[in-house]
């Protein structure tokens, strides 16, 4: 049985047990019409979004639709029109399967039966299209209660104290100020105190200790790359592309660096974001406007898909969908909280995002590309850069062009004789020696003169002259290399030093060019006085590829017709001479080798038919093409001789409208591509053309752009909604990051989703206030730093209460401080820190933790090879080199991001492989060994070593206990395995 | 737990008792548990061996005859409506260069290249008619290796891991032993965590490194025996009173629990890795019988073999151990000289010397589990990340063929002998286009045989209920027994 006939069959029973079911109209309406409604109409027609000026939510709606529907006349009904297949395919619903035939023969007949609803019978607007939901609501500051307390320092305390209260709950007791100074350095600089700051710290009296502790780290250029590896961990930031072929990005690193200093010169919030998105647009000519575009350019890109494969294949339109997909997911992730990427397929499930507004943010990255561009020169001269690239292009293509139409106007004539040239080449047999012959110096000009000189010990009578032309691959060019176009043979007889010869001109071709002789040697006769110094001049040098020279296999001479051997003594000058035996030096000249035919007929042959070739070419050349074809080329020169005198300009990997296109991934110089929205997200099912737009979010509504917006215009209208004063979510979303990465905990638990998936906030006030506080302190994040660092709830204890432990075992109230476990990040520049390695230089490229191996392929990175020794590598984390596609293990271990993903949150596992890579990695085992041998270094007796090493580490004196045991442990094995140990105690792992 | 007791009772007293207490409530720390308390359904297997072409094998080479290509070789191919090729592969067709032959009381015919699995064909179920989704290695790699097209995904045997957890927990729960040359396409991310815990991840070998599992034995001037022994044991007491002045954090026991671990996966993995204990004519049979022998150049059958088998026998000695996933890579990037199955360029010249290799070897490890009782548990599944075209590229080369390929199936519960959805007369599309076979359906189907539930191992990351099987799936119940 066939589809078809299946559903006329269920139609039949299905709908006369319908009729059966339904003792009136509106029962069917009811169990039957209401059901299809709210599942295939309402997620649009809705009184919210009311398209197309139609909500299906009332009764009365229908009524005042006017011809909508008529009741008892299904066939005159607008609404059954909409539903009907049409060659299997219907109006509406809009961008979605059709309803199935049942549903429509079920709405035929409610109507015919007079399409009645009960008037008090409402349906109600999916979950999905309602905005009423904590984060989407307006910010207004909340009162700050008021907590009568001795321990509430600032208003984050009494917001965390109240809510305790209301929860039977209290804080803890106050840190130990060794907890407390090691918990401030980790969590602003992500790498501990020296034992020296501890102990200074916990003895000093002025009750501003603390605060001026904090002011001080606040100001450390640490702060930045400590936060910085936060924001990088939610960006996806990597050096590479990831994907197959995984390529470097050389030029990602000024992002990274361009985000550490944004935090240390607490760039305000605002500024810092719309710099990310349309830094280019809103803030012309200024190195951070471009540099921060990184952003959007941080997450993996697919070489193959998108230069192998072209835009107009399907799996280049794949590739170019989900790269757009990974730029809104990014953009919306980081900034609103939000999983937009839900609704690439289908609306939105769970939040009010239908698939449209999806696709309307694709548009907005429409014309961009991630690709490296450079970030600090005038915007004027990029676009001269560009003007010239583009002139560059246009000369090749037109001098192209002529090639194409002389070849066409040769018609068979010619490509017949290009074959037989071509077929004659490929029978000469070429004799050549290592020995190539005399090259003069490289000139940038081509009119530069050079000479080279050959000086008899005496004088002789000679009969000819005989020049050798050179042959050589370089850049293609083969028989005839170096051989001036225009040139001069002049001889002079005995002389006197340093005085002036008498030269005599033996032979001149400096009037006009000649032709490359190829390798055929040029005879020259000759009938003057006899001749000690034979001198060839050129005056007009041959092409290279970027310049010029003048080169010459052999000088020979005849006398009275018979060859001549170069006697001892025979000295060979030149003007200059590059000088690069064996291939070239100033005695091949006359070394009695140069370039052969086996058989110099066919060389010959293929001579006759190569000029053959040229002349008719030049015959074909029309007075037209020529003209044109001399100042194509003459701009095609002038053009590259300027882009040479522009300046390089440093690049970054950033957001790109313009680069030098590779392969299939060409540049679409702003022009932004067509965004179709696509059904169930496949691109082979387009839908209806969208045009940028930014989300609606419940009260508010934007305006649309239209198709014909620029890039810019795209992109700064999402900066700007993104930084409006009333974004509900911006400002709660980056609050709450940096409560989170303050307490462990962020006040929402999923920092990535504030919407119906994710978790409610614990403390809804505090993080409104937060919220305005931040934004009403212009965007300051130090501000809120100290606010919360300064909270008693930050410096109160982490121990443990039984009581508590029962009633809120997560912790959520913030009864205690957190403990933590270290980053991975923050391991390994403690482990540098402790055994006096750290190399605190900041900025540039990154340094590599693997050996880079088949870089022109798929790079292999063989992180096994890795010298921990290498001091280049000693740096703090944030400045290594991220790997995408085979991230470092020992980071991965240690729960480091993974940079395919957004990482709003480290995991912190405990496996037994996190246990071998502490205790065996060889990074781990040289720092155990570079630890003892500079507490050695620094402390004679043993004792004191231990003591030291613990210091070093832990930043405390040992126990009593402590210490017998690693004496023990150190006399029976040496200080290295007590610092093997050191190393790996939970302790130097865990924060209190 | 058993395990687990033994150990805590080795501590002393009181921290033993709250250990005890605190880790036994504590399954999201504890590094080997998996986290189904229950089943879903009744198990038919308990361990898995994946196999996994890297640069896409032929199924019209390897596995699916097509004698229709045979009368029409060298005729101009028509595919009967528009289509794109990766590169260039829309030569004439092309019949395949090898022999096809029928084996076992099934009859199946196989290539001659892949011969030797003839003596296991009634245990395997063939899938003719998978497709994928796009032409390209790494996306397509993705897909099969992690049920997404994109990065940022577990790889399939995290899931399982994370699913059922260790049954010895001497050794990593997922272990994966990649082609010696390099990664394919994607490298260790196809057998990343992604979200799931770290414990979950893929374990790279590689057998012929000195340390073939990293940080498995410390260089350096740190592999004295009894140093270790005793540093373990100080860190041991000084890390138990550092936990124990802690008592609500479970993580810092976890953490002393896990250098245990980590010292008793020191002692039992080198010994996985020692084939010294094998008899010869377990050697000679996963083609090991010519140690120290040296290879041309060129690629050729021998070497592979010995190499993929090497990988078989050690995969069939973690099976034994209790390793819950292995996966074994065959081929390496796309690099030149080509040592994958991306054989745009020839046929013949790859495909032979790789699929020779690979039908002893994994021929090899089906009879030895066999003959274990160990096929009975354990699930081999072959697969690769699409086929090739059924036109010729480069005259003797094909193209990437996204929409159809071969995966097969054998042991732990599944229905031997038979063939489960066909490719249509070319070997192009499947035979029914509208009923195609997915790596849903076939992960669904490894997850049902496991004993779970493909719809309810899910887990909440970023706002999303993620599942090995997105949105998708169906249990193949025709290939269960």
């Amino acid at each position: 049985m066939n589809y078809r006939n299946f559903c006329l069959l269920w139609l039949l029973f299905g709908s006369l047990d319908a009729r059966v079911q339904a003792s009136s109209n509106d029962q069917l309406f009811e169990s039957q019409i209401a059901p299809i409604l709210q599942a295939r109409c309402i997620s649009c027609h809705n009184d919210q979004q009311n398209a197309g000026d139609l909500s299906l939510q009332h009764s009365w709606q229908l009524e005042d639709s006017g011809s909508l529907l008529t009741p008892g006349n299904a066939e005159t009904s607008r609404l059954l029109e909409a539903i009907e297949l049409h060659d299997g395919e219907a109006q509406m619903p809009k961008d979605a399967a059709p309803l199935s035939i049942t549903q429509i023969e079920l709405i035929r007949e409610w109507i015919n039966a007079g399409a009645s609803w009960e008037p008090e019978f409402h349906l109600s607007a999916p979950l999905s299209t309602s905005f009423d939901w904590w984060s989407f609501k307006q910010i207004t500051r909340p009162s700050v209660p008021t907590v009568d307390d001795m321990r509430v320092s600032n208003p984050v305390d009494a917001f965390v104290l109240s809510k305790l209260r209301e929860n039977q709950l209290d804080f803890s007791f106050a840190a130990d100020r060794r907890s407390l100074i090691r918990r401030l350095y980790f969590d602003l600089l992500g790498s501990p105190p020296t034992y020296d700051e501890v102990a200074k710290f916990v003895s000093d009296e002025d009750p501003q200790a603390y605060e001026r502790l904090v002011d001080r780290l606040l100001a450390s250029e640490h702060y930045g790359e400590r936060w910085a590896r936060h924001w990088l961990d939610v960006v996806k930031y990597a050096d590479t592309c990831g994907y197959d072929k995984d390529k470097l990005r050389n030029n990602a690193w000024p992002y990274r660096d361009y985000i550490i200093r944004s935090f240390n010169d607490d760039k305000p919030f605002v500024r810092f974001v719309q710099e990310q998105v349309a830094g280019d647009a809103l803030f012309p000519g200024q190195a951070d406007g471009i540099l921060g575009l990184g952003f959007i350019a941080a997450g993996p890109w697919d070489f193959i898909g998108h230069v192998e494969v072209p835009e107009t294949k399907l799996d280049g339109l794949v590739a170019r969908n989900l790269d757009r997909d990974d730029m809104v997911t990014n953009c919306i992730n980081t900034f609103c909280s939000l999983t937009i990427q839900c609704a690439r397929c289908h609306d939105h499930k769970f939040d009010p995002f239908t698939q449209r507004d999806y696709y309307e943010l694709q548009a907005i990255f429409a014309a961009v590309d991630r690709a490296e561009r450079s970030y600090d020169l005038d915007p004027l001269l990029v676009e001269e850069k560009f003007r010239l690239q583009a002139s560059v292009k246009r000369c090749r293509e037109g001098l192209k062009a002529i090639d194409e139409s002389i070849t066409a106007a040769g018609g068979e004539e010619l490509a017949t004789l290009r074959r037989e040239a071509e077929a004659a080449r490929k029978e000469i047999d070429f004799a050549l020696s290592p020995e190539f012959g005399y090259h003069s110096g490289l000139s940038e000009t081509q009119d530069n003169l050079k000479w080279v000189e050959v000086q008899l010990p005496h004088e002789v009578e000679l009969s000819s002259i005989i020049l050798h032309p050179c042959y050589d691959d370089f850049a293609g060019i083969r028989d005839g290399f170096g051989f001036p176009l225009r040139y001069q043979v002049t001889v002079s007889g005995d002389f006197i030093e340093n005085q002036s010869s008498d030269w005599r001109i033996a032979f001149d071709r400096t009037q006009t060019d000649v032709p490359s002789p190829g390798i055929q040697a040029i005879e020259i006769p000759y009938s003057g006085p006899p001749v000690r110094r034979i001198r060839v001049t050129a005056t007009k040098l041959a092409p290279r590829k970027d310049d010029f020279n003048f080169a010459l296999a052999e000088l020979s001479i005849k006398c009275r017709g018979q060859d001549f051997v170069w006697p001892k003594g025979t000295h060979v000058s030149a003007l200059d001479s590059i000088d690069a035996p064996v291939r070239w030096a100033r005695n091949n000249l006359i070394d009695g080798l140069w370039p052969k035919a086996s058989d110099p007929d066919s060389y010959k042959n293929w001579i006759v038919l190569s000029r053959k070739l040229e002349s008719f070419l030049r015959e074909l050349e029309s007075q037209d093409h020529s003209t044109h074809k001399e100042s194509l080329q003459k701009e095609l020169a002038s053009a590259e001789e300027a882009l040479k005198q522009l300046p390089e300009g440093k690049m970054v990997y950033a957001a790109a409208t313009h680069f030098l296109p590779q392969g299939n991934f060409k540049p679409t110089s702003g022009i932004p591509r067509q965004i179709n929205l696509l059904m169930r997200g496949e691109v082979n099912r387009p839908g209806d053309v969208v045009d940028p737009g930014v989300l609606s979010l419940g009260e508010q509504v934007f305006e649309k752009l239209t198709s014909d917006a620029s890039d810019s215009d795209r992109r700064s209208m999402l900066a700007k909604w993104l930084t409006q004063a009333d974004h509900p979510l911006l400002w709660r979303s980056i609050a709450n990051r940096l409560w989170q990465y303050h307490f462990g905990a962020g006040i929402v638990s999923t920092p990535n989703d504030f919407g119906r998936m994710g978790d409610t906030p614990t403390h809804p006030e505090l993080l409104d206030w937060l919220a305005c506080e931040l934004r009403d302190a212009g965007g300051s994040l130090k501000h809120i730093h100290r606010l919360i660092v300064t909270s008693w709830t930050y410096r109160q204890s982490s121990a443990s209460h039984a009581d508590y432990l029962r009633t809120d075992g997560e912790n959520r109230y913030l009864w205690r401080m957190n403990r933590r476990r270290l980053e991975a990040e923050e391991i390994r520049d403690s482990m540098l820190q402790v055994a006096n390695l750290l190399n605190n230089k900041m900025g540039g490229p990154g340094f590599p933790l693997f050996e880079l191996e088949k870089t022109e392929h798929s790079p292999h990175f063989e992180y096994y090879k890795y010298d921990p020794n290498n001091p280049d590598s000693h740096r703090r984390s944030i400045y290594r080199f991220v790997v995408r596609s085979q991230p470092n293990p020992w980071m991965m271990t240690l729960d480091c991001a993974d940079s395919s993903q957004s990482t709003p949150r480290r995991s912190e596992t405990i496996t037994p492989l996190h246990a071998l890579t502490m205790f065996n990695n060889r990074f781990n085992l040289m720092i155990a060994n570079r630890l003892a041998s500079y507490v050695s270094e620094q402390r004679t007796d043993l004792n004191a070593q231990i003591e030291y090493s613990v210091q070093l580490t832990l930043q405390r004196m040992p126990t009593r206990d402590e210490q017998v045991q690693l004496l023990a442990h150190a006399e029976k094995y040496g200080l290295e395995d007590v610092c093997r140990v050191l190393i790996n105690l939970s302790e130097f792992v865990y924060l209190d | 737990m058993l395990q687990r007791r033994e150990f805590l009772s080795k501590l002393n007293g009181s921290i033993a008792g709250l250990a005890l207490a605190t880790m036994e409530n504590s399954a999201s720390d504890a590094s080997t548990s998996g986290v189904l308390e229950q089943l879903h359904f009744a198990p038919k297997a308990r361990q898995v061996i994946q196999l996994f072409m890297a640069g896409a094998a032929s199924h019209i080479d390897l596995w699916d005859y097509k004698p229709w290509l045979e009368r029409h070789h060298g005729e101009p191919s028509d595919f009967g409506e528009p289509i794109e090729a990766f590169q260039n592969g829309l030569g004439p067709w092309m019949k395949s260069p090898f022999r096809f032959l029928p084996f076992g009381q099934s009859g199946k015919m196989l290539s001659e290249v892949v011969a030797p699995l003839g003596a296991c064909v009634d245990d395997i179920a063939f899938v003719h008619n998978m497709v994928g989704k796009t032409g390209v290695h790494s996306q397509a790699t993705y897909l099969q290796a992690t049920g997404f097209e994109r990065p940022g995904f577990p790889g399939v045997g995290a899931w399982v891991s994370y699913a059922l957890g260790s049954i010895n927990e001497d050794l990593p729960t997922f272990i994966v032993l990649p082609d010696h040359r390099g990664f394919a396409s994607n490298g260790p991310k196809n057998w990343g965590a992604a979200f799931l815990p770290a414990s979950t991840q893929g374990t790279t070998v590689f057998p012929q490194r000195s340390n073939p599992i990293d940080d498995l034995e410390p260089g350096d001037g740190f592999d004295n025996n009894e140093a270790q022994q005793d540093s373990l044991r100080l860190l041991h007491n000084l890390n138990l009173t550092h936990a124990s002045s802690r008592p609500d954090d479970s993580r810092l026991l976890a953490r002393v629990r896990a250098y245990e671990l980590a010292a008793s996966m020191q002692l039992a993995a080198p010994d996985v890795f020692d084939l010294s204990d094998e008899p010869q004519y377990i050697l000679d049979m996963y083609g090991l019988s010519r140690p120290g022998v040296g290879y041309p150049v060129e690629i050729n059958a021998a070497e592979e073999a010995e190499y993929f088998g090497r990988k078989c026998l050690i995969a069939r000695r973690l099976i034994e151990r209790g390793v819950r996933f292995v996966q074994i890579w065959s081929g390496n990037d796309n690099s030149f000289p080509r040592r994958n199955w991306d054989s745009h360029e020839n046929i013949v010249r790859d495909h032979e010397p790789l699929a020779r290799g690979m039908a002893i070897a994994t021929s090899a490890l089906i009879q030895d589990l066999k003959q274990r009782g160990l096929l009975e548990n354990t699930i081999v599944h072959w697969t690769t990340e699409f086929g090739r075209l059924p036109s010729s590229q480069s005259g003797v080369g094909r193209d990437h063929n996204p929409f159809v390929f071969t995966n097969w199936l054998c042991g732990g519960g599944v229905n031997g002998g038979l063939t489960y959805g066909e490719s249509d007369h070319w070997g192009y599309k499947p035979l029914d286009r509208s009923r195609p076979t997915q790596v849903y359906d076939i992960h669904a189907t490894i997850l049902h045989l496991l004993g779970i539930d493909h719809t309810r191992l899910t887990v909440l990351h970023d706002g999303i209920d993620r599942r090995l099987t997105d949105v998708h799936g169906r249990v193949l119940n025709e290939l269960i027994a």
